[in-house]
């Protein structure tokens, strides 16, 4: 079935929030994206970024609680492709993960943080927010060049 | 993922066991715990040396590239070293994007990777 993308593609969905939802989440961005058009290396690392951020709201925001709900909504534009995340997990402060050192010795190289690192290179923007009511909520942005 | 943990061992000119790994699929974090357990089962047994053959990953995660890295430790601390081979182009871009291609040995074939251990 073909697409009409000129007013544009928004699409949403909201799973459980553990780890067994992940492949559902990366089937959903791939469709998504080759229904917006987008380039399969855009897509890729879209699939990528969201992976992580996914995988961080799994491991810490609903670590310590029963699992809440996952919700993505992708607005895909022109080249322009907007990935918002929600949970109502424990608030996220990206500013208390530490950078990985990728420039230590091969032998100490720490990798806490890759997964932040990461959605930093593969997007080109990369947001969050907290909501005490709504919970965190993490915009991110792709541009295909 | 339908992980099929050993695909097979060899030995290598100092007949030193190589143990293979070949891992399945998307290695995210709900599959990296059954991955990280077969290395560490190999290690726990004394192997040193390891190849990952990522002939069948088509993903692998940053919890994937904290597994592998520890695994690398242990071997380097036993005497010997994780190899890998058969990476796809996305798989690699995954490793170069954070220097992990500097880091491990990455081979195009399984027999390059096992001749490397000698």
């Amino acid at each position: 079935m073909s697409v009409d993308v000129s007013m544009g593609i928004k699409r949403t969905l909201t799973v459980p929030g553990c780890f067994e939802s992940l492949a559902a989440i990366a089937d959903f961005i791939a469709e998504t994206g080759l229904d917006a058009g987008f380039d399969q290396d855009t897509i890729f690392h879209v699939q990528m970024a969201v992976d992580e951020a996914c995988s961080n709201v799994i491991e810490h925001a609903y670590d310590w609680q029963e699992p809440g709900k996952i919700n993505l909504q992708c607005d895909c534009q022109g080249q322009e492709w907007v990935v918002v995340i929600h949970d109502t997990g424990t608030p996220f402060d990206p500013a208390l993960v530490p950078e990985p050192n990728l420039n230590a010795s091969l032998e100490d190289i720490k990798t806490g943080g890759l997964g932040l690192y990461f959605m930093r290179q593969l997007m080109d923007q990369v947001e969050f927010t907290f909501d005490a009511e709504k919970g965190n909520k993490l915009r991110m942005i792709k541009r295909e060049v | 993922m339908d992980q099929a943990p050993i695909i097979g061992s060899a030995n290598n000119t100092d007949n030193e066991e190589i143990h293979c790994v070949a891992p399945q699929g998307r290695l995210d974090a709900l599959s990296v715990p059954e991955f990280e357990d077969d290395l560490r089962s190999q290690l726990s047994q004394g192997s040193a040396h390891i190849i990952v053959n990522f002939q069948d990953v088509t993903y692998i995660s940053s919890s994937g590239l904290r597994a592998l890295l520890t695994a690398r430790r242990i071997a380097k601390n036993q005497g010997g070293d994780v190899k890998l081979c058969q990476l796809s182009l996305r798989v690699y871009e995954i490793f170069e994007m954070v220097g992990f291609t500097q880091v491990f040995g990455i081979y195009d074939s399984l027999e390059a990777a096992q001749a490397a251990f000698s």
